[in-house]
């Protein structure tokens, strides 16, 4: 793809405003934000951390969906706008699996619980690995030589499609699920507490995130992912099946969302057929923030989102509140998608510029 | 594996056929003509039974009819009367005619089977206006193929502009400039709504291009989740928007209503009887009817006239290759805002009349969901081409206003399921927009161009898809 | 050989047509004798169990798609009840019902086009001699200005559940008389506004010792406006209101807001709002954050099922007198109405029943002309009505202004105490 014309337009763009404009703007908005955080860490330090841990938990959470997006993308450069709804869905098999195969309640005894948890686990992830690889195979890879826009739209057609598959399954109101994770203290120091339920989800989410990168950086499998998504052609002259790899890389991410449901279902309760598409944006968002692509950097952005909004919502000083919590996460990704594509973690490309 | 399937069933037909004496070196022997002919008798025939199968005579004479119109008679097309094409008018013309005299036939129109009724006013009205919003979307997605998926901004703000500037909100001021039903004491701006829907149109492609320039450079999906950022903020604004820094802008979740009516005032409905005031007339819905439709009328024009122009040109060319676009020497950013602008302006007066149709604009109103039905309505149609953009808006707000609650009444009636339809009706356009993707990317009525970039691809095919598809 | 195709071709239209005939079975038109129905896109069928066929249609307007179904089917049933419970007529006039619906499936929730739609088709629909509706206030808005111009005639509205004081009385620039641009009132109601039940839930709040709380609401009209009026009274009697904010109703999860509230140190929660919009959840965090905090819900929140067990102990304030304290044709409501649904009914199923009854009593001595009737709803006195005796003002409003405070015990809801709030704290 010859994009060179491409990159010298934008290039000439960025110099003329751009060049002085971002760098200004990021550093005054940084500063701000160190500001405001500092003040409020020096009013309650116990208090930030208290809130900090809430951000680090969400963020957890949706680092397993931002990887998703961001493997997908790093592969094929498709937005897969339906992954947050195999998410939803794995929410819901491991929701059916926790009330209805288990009749898990909040008197669990720990056996019961690890077991019940590392079934549903594998049932989930299993589950939404195979749907997805399945959207990849019948929605995407027939559109693979057309236009950069059709599998997107397509991908918003599934999603849409998958929502429906949740309303018929389980209606369009909440599936609560009983909280089945110890709510006891794991440490409490100087009035911060860290409760068992919030070290289960990182519990949960590390060794997956851990598995993850040794995939793709230690297994033959993981260098052909790689090989696939710097340079499909030649990955396939140098006797790499593309659409196998590609095929596994939707598995591999379904299967991460499948994981990402169940972590959510246990945390935070409840599920619902329009859970997906939020926090889905959300997620992409973290990816986009952290460097789309980049598996790190998904991580990290997750994190960093998880923190504002808990930051945003938690702390008293001069916080926008409630009111603007979701205005500020796409206020993110706008900025950084206009800004600075490459994410904080990414290469310049020219994909986003 | 479509095609063998298609093929084999072709082969069995024509085996029985040929086995009854008619085989199909015959059949091609026959005239153009004749050949459509004969195939036009068979469909109705079709249609017949079908109808048969579920409705009443009239149902039957009516879809008759259609099929006849549009089958037997296509040669009407090369109709010329001296050098004017009439037959080229025709179809347009016979269009606009049904949707004029429609309130006046309305009420004695039989049930149709399974669909039930035809559409009411309100409806038509809603379908008028969404093939406005349609063919504003289709200046951006399938002009200058840029994927706006917070198309929905560009409709808030036009009804917030209609709220703003036809309505008690602003309470502080009171500036009444030609509008009509006013009350003495009235508080806010009254503009007339004559003035308001150019104003919300301009207001709007500002906003259009505001958010072009700083995104515009990104490539296709990267713009597509900026726009939807986009979509998802101007809500929550609206929604926050009592006290932003202590100012009322938008009065927050109460909505800003009631929104003033379109009129001609009393001079003009004196010399001229047009209506002075739309509330204040017997049939509101038709009137707004007709407005709407001639607004549709204009945007056909502006659509046709634009796609033609240099500007409409250089946005195919951006379409179908940005670089070598680009190396032509087209202006990439300039053009793209242009694409952007416009479509946002007829999002914009569209919105405005919408929300004083509905004399209120609220935050609920503008969720991303729009967004994605404003874009199915385009692809269903057929990205680029207007009659099918039409089509396409036309089919779906009318699926949302009445079909889908019809057609789910009907078969929990006779099929006796329990489904409540419009309950999936997100998960229907899902499918539409994946079906047509798939199988039929140009939708049901393409632009021939657009059909070749689609089938073949803009970029150059990859090596290892050779043999996937 | 040609005429081969062309016979082929003509003897299936000629069997097409044959199958057709055959078929005939007359216009499929749907319309009940007497009255012109409302169309089906819209509005379920008519619905008449009387003698003979109907003169009237009421019509009612709820939402019945999204999460609120529930509640608002019920209402439509109770509407029903009603109904059959005066034999199908007001006076002399036989009347019919037909439930109508103002959302769709897309919003899942009430949607300001199909309020508009609605009330146009009521309007020029001459068998409609009086609407029961809506249940969101922002549908009134729209609504009560286009029944308003009605032809002929004012179309006259009760609603069962509009809370937002704007439509009937002095509020916001403008209102109340924005919405009435003929100058004659249609729009009447039958329960309490904000401006009366958040200031009862401030008064209880005061009555518990509570010093100090924290304010959400669902940024929606309803939520928001009982929200308002309730940090107004507070203001009023010297509680301090930390903050106002809005909830968001699809966010994951509300511990952030849930910490922040317990740092503030108020002892109490307002949540104006609805369970619907992620209530039990938002609840649950905060409780879990901090167990001993006081909930205090208004009446968006009157469904102990839809509450859950977090509910427990919760306050929550519906506007009226308590159903058990219902004598007459109220406790009748109850015990009867309460059998069909097989529960308790809901609260504001008693609104919709005396919404309709008010309606048919309207229409009895209306004469059978809709101005006369929807005038006849303006200082209509109710006695002995479901929910108890009371009078319909000239604004519209009722005069059954208390509010009655529920604890929350299990599933079911016990009333506390009925309050009513000082002119002082009103407005």
């Amino acid at each position: 793809m010859a994009t060179h014309a491409h990159i010298e337009t934008s290039v000439r763009l960025r110099r003329s405003a751009g060049a002085y404009v971002t760098p200004v703007l990021a550093t005054a908005l940084l500063a701000v934000l160190i500001v405001w955080l500092g003040i409020n860490f020096v009013k309650g330090p116990a208090y930030f951390f208290t809130i900090s841990f809430i951000g680090l938990t969400n963020g957890a959470v949706y680092a397993l969906v931002a990887l998703g997006y961001t493997l997908v993308y790093g592969i094929l450069g498709l937005i897969n706008f339906a992954h947050g709804d195999v998410f939803m869905l794995g929410g819901m098999f491991s929701a059916t699996m926790i009330l209805s195969a288990f009749h898990l309640s909040t008197h669990a005894s720990t056996g019961e619980l690890v077991a019940a948890i590392l079934v549903s686990l594998f049932v989930a992830m299993a589950a939404c690995g195979l749907i997805n690889a399945t959207i990849e195979r019948v929605a995407y890879r027939p559109l693979r030589g057309a236009s950069r826009l059709a599998p997107l739209i397509t991908a918003i057609g599934m999603s849409f499609i998958l929502e429906d598959v949740a309303i018929a399954w389980k209606g369009p109101g909440y599936t609560a699920v009983p909280a089945v994770l110890p709510h006891g203290q794991v440490f409490s120091i100087d009035g911060v507490v860290y409760t068992w339920e919030k070290l289960i989800v990182v519990i949960i989410t590390v060794p997956v995130l851990a598995a993850l990168i040794w995939l793709v950086q230690r297994t033959r499998q993981g260098k052909a992912m790689r090989a696939t998504a710097q340079d499909r052609d030649a990955a396939a002259m140098m006797g790499i099946d593309v659409n196998r790899t590609i095929s596994f890389t939707f598995l591999i991410a379904g299967a991460l969302a499948g994981a990402g449901g169940l972590v959510y279902a246990l945390y935070f309760g409840q599920i619902r057929y329009d859970t997906g598409f939020q926090l889905g944006l959300i997620a992409f968002t973290a990816a986009v923030l952290g460097g789309i692509g980049n598996l790190p950097g998904a991580v990290l952005g997750a994190l960093c989102i998880g923190f504002i909004q808990a930051y945003n919502e938690g702390l008293t000083w001069h916080a926008p509140g409630t009111n603007w919590t979701e205005s500020i996460v796409f206020s993110i990704l706008i900025l950084i998608l206009v800004f600075r594509p490459e994410g904080l973690l990414g290469e310049r490309t020219p994909e986003g510029a | 594996m479509r095609r063998r399937i298609a093929e084999r069933v072709s082969a069995a037909w024509w085996a029985a056929l040929t086995r009854a004496g008619l085989s199909p070196a015959r059949w091609q022997a026959l005239p153009r003509l004749r050949r459509r002919a004969v195939k036009s008798v068979l469909w109705v025939a079709v249609g017949l039974v079908l109808v048969a199968a579920f409705g009443t005579w009239k149902a039957s004479a009516l879809a008759v009819a259609a099929v006849v119109i549009l089958l037997v008679v296509p040669p009407y097309q090369k109709l010329m009367v001296g050098r004017f094409p009439l037959g080229k008018w025709i179809v347009p013309a016979a269009a606009i005619a049904i949707v004029i005299s429609y309130p006046y036939y309305l009420n004695s129109m039989p049930q149709v089977p399974i669909f039930g009724p035809f559409p009411m006013l309100s409806t038509m009205v809603a379908m008028m206006i969404f093939s406005m919003m349609a063919l504003g979307l289709n200046f951006v997605v399938g002009y200058a193929g840029l994927l706006d998926l917070g198309y929905v901004a560009f409709y808030a703000m036009g009804a917030y502009m209609a709220g703003w500037f036809a309505s008690d909100q602003f309470s502080k001021q009171h500036l009444d400039l030609g509008a009509v039903g006013q009350t003495a004491g009235a508080i806010g701006f009254h503009f007339s709504l004559w003035l308001v829907l150019p104003m919300a149109g301009i207001a709007t492609a500002i906003v259009g291009v505001i958010i072009g320039l700083p995104t515009l450079r990104l490539r296709g999906d990267y713009l597509a989740i900026v726009t939807l950022g986009f979509g998802e903020i101007m809500p929550q604004v609206a929604n926050n928007g009592n006290s932003l820094f202590g100012f009322n802008l938008t009065n927050g979740p109460e909505g800003i209503t009631p929104i003033d009516s379109p009129g001609f005032g009393g001079w003009l409905h004196q010399h001229l009887h047009l209506p002075a005031n739309y509330v204040t007339v017997g049939n509101y819905d038709a009137v707004f009817l007709w407005t709407t439709l001639a607004l549709v009328i204009l945007t056909v024009f502006c659509s046709v006239r634009l796609r033609d122009s240099r500007l409409g040109r250089a946005w195919i060319a951006i379409r179908e290759d940005e670089v070598a676009a680009a190396a032509m020497g087209i202006p990439l950013m300039r053009t793209k805002t242009w694409a952007y602008a416009t479509g946002a302006f007829f999002g914009g007066v569209a919105g405005a009349l919408y929300a004083s149709y509905k004399s209120g604009a609220f935050p609920n109103d503008f969720f991303f969901q729009i967004s994605v039905f404003i874009l199915c309505m385009v692809i269903l149609g057929g990205m680029g081409n207007i009659w099918g953009v039409i089509f396409g808006a036309c089919f779906l707000s009318y699926l949302d206003r009445e079909g889908l609650s019809n057609v789910g009444a009907w078969m929990n009636g006779h099929l006796g399921t329990h489904v409540n339809v419009p309950l999936y009706e997100f998960g229907i356009y899902g499918a539409i927009i994946v079906i047509v993707m798939l199988f039929r990317p140009e939708g049901l009525i393409p632009s021939s161009r657009r059909a070749a970039e689609l089938h073949e691809g803009v970029h150059d095919d990859p090596l290892y898809d050779a043999e996937t598809v | 050989m040609s005429r081969k195709f062309t016979l082929l071709a003509l003897v299936g239209a000629a069997i097409a047509v044959a199958v057709v005939a055959a078929g005939y079975t007359g216009s499929a038109r749907s319309a009940t004798k007497g009255v012109q129905a409302l169309p089906s896109s819209s509005c379920g069928p008519v619905v008449y169990k009387g003698s003979g066929s109907p003169d009237f249609i009421v019509a009612s307007d709820l939402p019945l798609q999204g999460a609120i179904r529930a509640q608002t089917v019920q209402i439509s049933r109770a509407i029903i009840w009603a109904l059959q419970d005066k034999g199908w007529k007001a006076g002399a006039y036989k009347i019919g019902y037909q439930s109508c619906d103002d959302s769709t499936a897309q919003a899942g929730a009430w949607d300001s086009g199909k309020c508009a739609t609605n009330a146009r088709l009521y309007a020029g629909d001459k068998s409609v001699i009086g609407v029961v509706g809506t249940f969101n206030s922002g549908c009134a808005e729209i609504e009560v200005p286009i029944l308003g111009r009605a032809n002929p005639g004012p179309l006259g509205m009760v609603s069962p559940a509009n809370t937002y004081p704007g439509l009937t009385k002095k509020w916001a620039p403008g209102e109340p008389n924005k919405y009435y641009p003929t100058g004659v009132r249609n729009y009447a109601r039958v329960v309490a506004t904000d401006d009366f039940q958040g200031p009862a839930d401030a008064l209880w709040t005061q009555s518990l010792g509570i010093k100090k709380v924290y304010v959400l609401n669902d940024r929606q009209v309803y939520g928001a406006g009982v929200a308002g009026t309730y940090v107004t009274a507070a203001k009023k009697l010297g509680i301090t209101v930390v903050k106002n904010v809005g909830w968001d109703a699809k966010a994951s999860s509300y511990e952030a807001l849930a910490e922040a509230i317990k740092k503030s140190g108020a002892q109490a929660v307002f949540l104006g709002g609805i369970v619907c919009n992620n209530g039990a959840k938002l609840m649950q965090d905060i409780k879990a954050v901090n167990p001993k905090i006081q909930l205090q819900m208004p009446d968006g929140f009157s469904d102990p099922n839809a509450n859950g067990a977090i509910g427990q102990s919760a306050y929550i304030s519906v506007a009226g007198e308590p159903p058990k304290g219902l004598t007459g044709a109220g406790a009748n409501f109850v015990k009867s109405f309460g059998k069909s649904v097989g529960a308790t009914p809901n609260p504001y199923s008693a609104y919709g029943a005396q919404a309709m009854e008010v309606m048919l009593q309207a229409i009895s001595v209306g004469g059978g002309q809709r101005s006369t009737t929807t005038k006849a709803i303006f200082g209509l006195n109710v006695r002995n009505g479901i929910l108890g005796n009371f009078t319909i003002g000239a604004s519209g409003d009722t005069n059954l202004t208390p509010v009655t405070i529920y604890k929350q015990k299990g599933k079911a809801l016990i009333p506390v105490k009925t309050l009513v709030p000082a002119a002082s704290l009103v407005g």
